[in-house]
Order: structure tokens, then C-alpha cells, then sequence
């Protein structure tokens, strides 16, 4: 690295020089791939060669005593005592261990994993995105070895059907190539390894799970000691599980990899404790809010029982009865509903509506400007009529002279969004300053040209607020007093 | 397995409600049952029915009262008269009711007349074709008599409301 920012430096110093620019590079090149390769080596040094610098577990003192402690005690059979674990007890200790023993156990495997997915690579890529479970990947790595037509192995019983398929497709068209003997040789003995692995973590599982009854009285009483063993397995221990929300708890377990797009999830988030009676027995449409009950419920217990609150196991006892009486209750029916009388005639007033929304089904039906013109009608005149001489529709003030305005403009609605000034008509004819070259036509963009009076606009403008009248030329004196 | 059996409940519970609802009319013998009935029932219209039990389109009238009770109970209230009682008579008389069943109404103790088109409009005579006639007509009452009307128009169209034609004098 210090090379690198020496070589750099130097570029720095002599930019002008181009002779030299090959030689940097070609040194910087050399030196980046010697450090490329340290680090390579380092790499290859760390997990690649030798199975056991990466996966000690299996020698520790501690992984063979815990085991052969476990051993023993399945052997054994029941407890002889039927009381509660107290805490000096050494199986509770073992216990304890236990747990976090099955949590290193499931790194281990995990460390495992990338082991034998790394040296897989080179003859099957593909497999590592179609099979996401450490334990199968590893089943399957062992079945296929070194084969290179799939159709000569058999995986059922491995994986689901739909998944045999999709590998099967998708080796036939890898892109891997076979692994040279040793490489082979490695790889076995990592998936063999895994594969024991997996099997002394279910022992222990199964060790605590006989055991549950002793270690958390309340809340195997609530969803049974082989849940709640995996719950406090896959949380991490009793303290751990009791530290979590009940949320969490209700999703500990969930198998929620969806693999190629065909999804194995339902709709229902629970994860262990679908596995529950209490979840079992309750009828469909009422899972959702069990699980949610069942959730609280189980979590409350486990936090009893970390502090050791309860040991004959009687709260959780009860939680479990309150639950079943909960569910009971969801499913009664409702009760019958009577038919009310009818309200007293006029005794409760209209509830008129208003808003926006009102006025802008009002303007519909509303009274136009035209509309209102044409209701009115012009004093001393004989209005004029659709068909002439009195007969037909009275057209009322539309097209009356005088009125300063050719043609009635729909008024724009209140409610509806303003026109931009861009595309408002400007106003015609001069507003009252006359100079020579003013005329009577205006030029509108409707209509092209037409004839105004503008003095008449001018005035009919006068009151209505839009223009100030302290300006206007046409505007009269508003106040006189005497001084 | 649980609606099932809701269902039964219910529906036993809805047919019970019905049984009670025909007892719960009150039958009226005595004058002063009557006087009370008319006095003290305050801003509700009292309907009173004259007629005798027996007769078959006073069964149905019955029938179509006691289905309405609880839908109008919060603006009238109804009243069974057996006119072959003695004390009654008096009301027959005073109300001139000859052809049964007859409902007279009132509303704070006045008697409310109602015009349907028939040339008595001191009272109602015959049945209604349905709960809903019933329904409006005393609601049109209720507002008459609420705005200080003495005498309402019928809502109903001529269709629904029975005629009769007397076709023998003496029955």
C-alpha cells in the first residue's frame, strides 16, 4: 500500500514527464499485483485450504464434554425429581450451556456452508441460489459429487419436487466444469461434517426439550415444552427470548425464503407457534388474532419464568385457560338484534351539507349570467322574442344596445382553478385615457375583431372593484367638501 | 355449528317478540280505561279501535296493529275496543260507528278527523292493505296535530283506502 501512495507521489512530481509514465505505471501495476496477491494468498490461506482452520468447533473440549453430557442424560431417560431446575443445579447449567451451544453449532454450520459453497462454485454455481437451506445445500452437494448429468441422480425425498426440477434445468445448462479429485475429497468431508453437525444440534434440541418442563414451567403450560424449546433455541436462550417483543417472538421460526417465485409463505405471520394446540384447535378465521394472543401471552410467560416468578407452572396454567375462554367468546354469536321503532316524525332537523364539494354540484343547476339577463327585461322597450312580434321565447336584456358588451362571457366559476394571466383576455380599448390612435375596435382573441364602446365598459367598471377608481380618468369627484 | 344455532335463538327469539307484541296491545272494556287512555297519553296519537274480535277483517286490521305497534311507539299509541262491551256503547254512540272495525284518533285528548276521500272524516273504517298505509296515515296525523291541525288529508292514494257500500240497511 505504501508503494502505491510512493508511486502516486511521484506521478504527482513529474507530470510534465510523459517518458516516465509507462515505467510508473507498469511499476504500480507490479506492485498492486504483488499486494493483490498477498491478499489473494491470505484469503486462499484463511478459508480454502484446510477444512479445520476454519471449523474448530468440533475439537473444543468444551463441544465433547456438553455432547457427552447430553448423551448421558437421553440415556438416562426422565428426571427423577419432578421439581423445578433450580439454578445450582448442574443440568440446569447444562442446560444453559446447551443453548448456547446450539447457537455456535448453528454458526459453525453456517461457516461450513461457505465452505463447501465456495469450492462448489467451480462445478455448479447455480445451486447456491436455488437451495438456501445449509443442511439440504450440503445433502445435495453429497448426492451430486461429481456427476455431471443430473438425470443419474435421484434427490427426492431431499428437496421439494418443483426445486428437483429447477436444479435439474438449470444443470444442464451450468456453466460449471467437474472438480479435480481432491477438491472432491475436501468438499465431502465438509458436507459430512455439516451433516453431524446438524445431527448433535438436534440432539441437544432434543435433550432441552425434555427438559423444558423443568427449565420454563409457564410457558411449555402455554404452547407445549417442544415449541417452547425452539423458541428459546432459536432465540438464543430464556433470558434472551424473555428480552424480546412479542412481535418478534410471534415471527421466531417463520420459513420465509421464497425460492424461484414459488412462496411458501401464507398470509398468517406466525412462526413456531403454528405449531401450537392452542393454534391447531382454533378454527380458521379466528388464527390471526390468536397468534397475536398467543404471542403476548407466551412472551409474559417466558418472562416469568426467566426470573424463576412461578415455578409450579400455575400462571401459565391460567394464561392457557384464558386464552381457550378468549377464543370461546370470539365465536359466539352476536346478539339478536331488535328492530327500532321508527323516529318521531320532524323530531330530528335535516342535516343540510355544505363544502366544496355542494357548491360544485349547485353550480350545475345554478342561475347563469345569461339566464339572469335573459329573465330581465328592458323598461319602455317591447322586448324582442324568438320569433318575432311578441311570439316565441323573450330573449329579456340579451342583445340590447347600450350595454357596452357585444356578447354575454360566461362568468367564470368561483370553484374552478384561475386561468393564467398568460391566456387572459387583455383588456380593450383604452380605460378611459383617450389619445388619438384609440379606436372603437378591439381585437379579441375569440372572435378576431369587434366593435365596442369602451367609455360604456369604462363606467360599468366604475363600482365594481376590480380597477381603483382613485385613478380613473372617467371617475367623478368622490367627496367635496367646504374647507 | 354456532350459527346454527344463533340462527335458531333468533329467529325463536324474533317469532316470540311478534307473539308478545299482539298481547301487548291493550284491550279496553271499561269507560274509564278509555278516558284514561284518551287523557294521559301526551304528544303521541292514541288509536283506538273499535271492533269486534271475532270478525275477520278485524282480525287482519289486528294483525296489521300488532306488527306496527313498536315501529310507531314513539308517536302513537294503540288501543283495542270490544264494542260488545256495556260501557262502550256509550262510545259507539257518541262516535256513530256502525260498520266494524272502525279506528278513531286522537292527540292530546282531541279528537283528530281525518279526509280520505269517504264522507265520514271523524273516523277510519275497514283495514289497511298493508303496515305501511297504516304507517303513513298515522304519521300523517302525527304532523297535523303536531303543526295544531284538527282535520289531515289522507296520504294515501284512493286506491288503498277500503269503500264501503251499504248494501242492506239492517245487518
Amino acid at each position: 500500500m505504501a508503494s502505491l501512495a510512493d508511486s502516486f507521489l511521484a506521478d504527482l512530481e513529474e507530470l510534465s514527464d510523459e517518458e516516465n509514465y509507462p515505467e510508473e505505471e507498469t511499476a504500480e501495476l507490479a506492485d498492486a499485483e504483488h499486494d493483490g496477491d498477498m491478499d489473494m494468498q491470505d484469503l486462499e490461506s484463511l478459508n480454502y485450504d484446510d477444512l479445520d482452520s476454519v471449523s474448530k468447533l468440533q475439537r473444543t473440549q468444551r463441544y465433547k464434554d456438553i455432547m457427552q453430557k447430553v448423551e448421558e442424560a437421553l440415556q438416562k431417560g426422565e428426571r427423577d425429581e419432578s421439581t423445578f431446575l433450580v439454578e445450582e443445579d448442574p443440568e440446569y447449567q447444562l442446560i444453559v450451556n446447551c443453548n448456547s451451544l446450539s447457537v455456535d453449532i448453528e454458526n459453525e454450520i453456517v461457516i461450513i456452508h461457505n465452505f463447501i459453497r465456495d469450492k462448489y462454485r467451480l462445478k455448479f454455481p447455480e445451486l447456491e441460489s436455488l437451495v438456501h437451506h445449509p443442511i439440504d445445500y450440503a445433502r445435495v452437494v453429497k448426492k451430486i459429487g461429481n456427476e455431471t448429468d443430473l438425470t443419474l441422480v435421484d434427490l427426492e425425498g431431499l428437496l421439494p419436487s418443483a426445486i428437483i426440477m429447477v436444479v435439474s434445468v438449470t444443470a444442464s445448462t451450468t456453466t460449471g466444469k467437474p472438480l479435480p479429485e481432491e477438491t472432491l475429497a475436501k468438499t465431502i468431508e465438509a458436507c459430512d461434517r455439516a451433516l453431524v453437525l446438524d445431527s448433535a444440534k438436534k440432539k441437544v434440541l432434543e435433550f432441552v426439550e425434555s427438559r423444558m418442563g423443568y427449565i420454563a414451567p409457564n410457558l411449555s403450560a402455554i404452547v407445549g415444552s417442544a415449541v417452547a424449546s425452539r423458541l428459546v433455541g432459536s432465540a438464543g436462550g430464556l433470558s434472551a427470548l424473555a428480552k424480546m417483543p412479542a412481535c418478534n417472538v410471534q415471527l421466531l421460526g417463520t420459513k420465509k425464503k421464497n425460492l424461484a417465485g414459488m412462496s411458501r409463505a401464507s398470509a398468517l405471520h406466525v412462526g413456531f407457534l403454528e405449531q401450537t394446540e392452542v393454534f391447531q384447535s382454533t378454527p380458521e378465521p379466528l388464527r390471526a388474532r390468536v397468534v397475536r394472543v398467543l404471542a403476548a401471552k407466551s412472551t409474559l410467560a417466558a418472562r416469568i419464568d426467566s426470573i424463576r416468578g412461578d415455578p409450579t407452572g400455575k400462571a401459565g396454567r391460567d394464561f392457557r385457560e384464558g386464552i381457550m375462554k378468549k377464543v370461546e367468546k370470539w365465536q359466539e354469536p352476536p346478539p339478536a338484534k331488535l328492530p327500532k321503532p321508527l323516529p318521531v316524525p320532524d323530531s330530528e332537523p335535516k342535516k343540510k351539507r355544505g363544502g366544496r364539494r355542494l357548491r360544485k354540484m349547485k353550480e350545475r343547476y345554478a342561475i347563469t349570467e345569461l339566464m339572469k339577463q335573459k329573465n330581465r327585461m328592458p323598461f319602455g322597450k317591447q322586448e324582442e322574442t324568438s320569433l318575432g312580434d311578441g311570439l316565441g321565447e323573450g330573449f329579456g336584456m340579451l342583445g340590447q344596445a347600450g350595454s357596452g358588451k357585444l356578447r354575454i362571457s360566461v362568468a367564470q366559476s368561483k370553484l374552478k382553478p384561475k386561468a393564467t394571466k398568460k391566456f387572459k383576455e387583455k383588456s380593450y380599448g383604452s380605460s378611459g385615457a383617450t389619445s388619438g390612435l384609440t379606436s372603437s375596435l378591439a381585437f379579441t382573441p375569440v372572435q378576431g375583431i369587434e366593435l365596442t364602446n369602451p367609455q360604456a365598459l369604462g363606467s360599468s367598471l366604475l363600482g365594481s372593484g376590480t380597477q381603483s377608481t382613485y385613478f380613473s380618468e372617467t371617475g367623478t369627484f368622490s367627496k367635496i367638501k367646504r374647507t | 355449528m354456532f350459527s346454527q344455532a344463533f340462527r335458531r335463538t333468533a329467529y325463536a327469539q324474533c317469532i316470540l317478540e311478534r307473539e308478545m307484541a299482539s298481547v301487548l296491545l291493550p284491550t279496553l272494556t271499561t269507560k274509564r280505561e278509555i278516558d284514561t287512555i284518551i287523557r294521559d297519553t301526551l304528544d303521541k296519537v292514541v288509536v283506538l279501535r273499535f271492533g269486534r274480535a271475532s270478525d275477520a277483517s278485524c282480525l287482519q286490521l289486528d294483525d296489521i296493529l300488532a306488527k306496527t305497534s313498536r315501529d310507531v311507539s314513539r308517536f302513537a299509541t294503540i288501543g283495542l275496543v270490544d264494542e260488545e262491551a256495556e260501557e262502550v256503547k256509550v262510545y259507539v254512540e257518541y262516535f256513530d260507528i256502525t260498520l266494524m272495525p272502525a279506528i278513531v284518533f286522537f292527540f292530546n285528548a282531541h279528537h283528530m278527523k281525518m279526509d280520505s276521500g269517504t264522507a265520514d272524516h271523524t273516523k277510519w273504517i275497514g283495514s289497511f292493505h298493508s303496515k305501511h298505509d297504516f304507517i303513513d296515515v298515522v304519521e300523517a296525523i302525527f304532523r297535523g296535530a303536531m303543526k295544531g291541525k284538527l282535520i289531515v288529508t289522507c296520504p294515501l292514494p284512493p286506491e288503498r283506502i277500503p269503500r264501503f257500500q251499504l248494501l242492506f240497511k239492517d245487518v
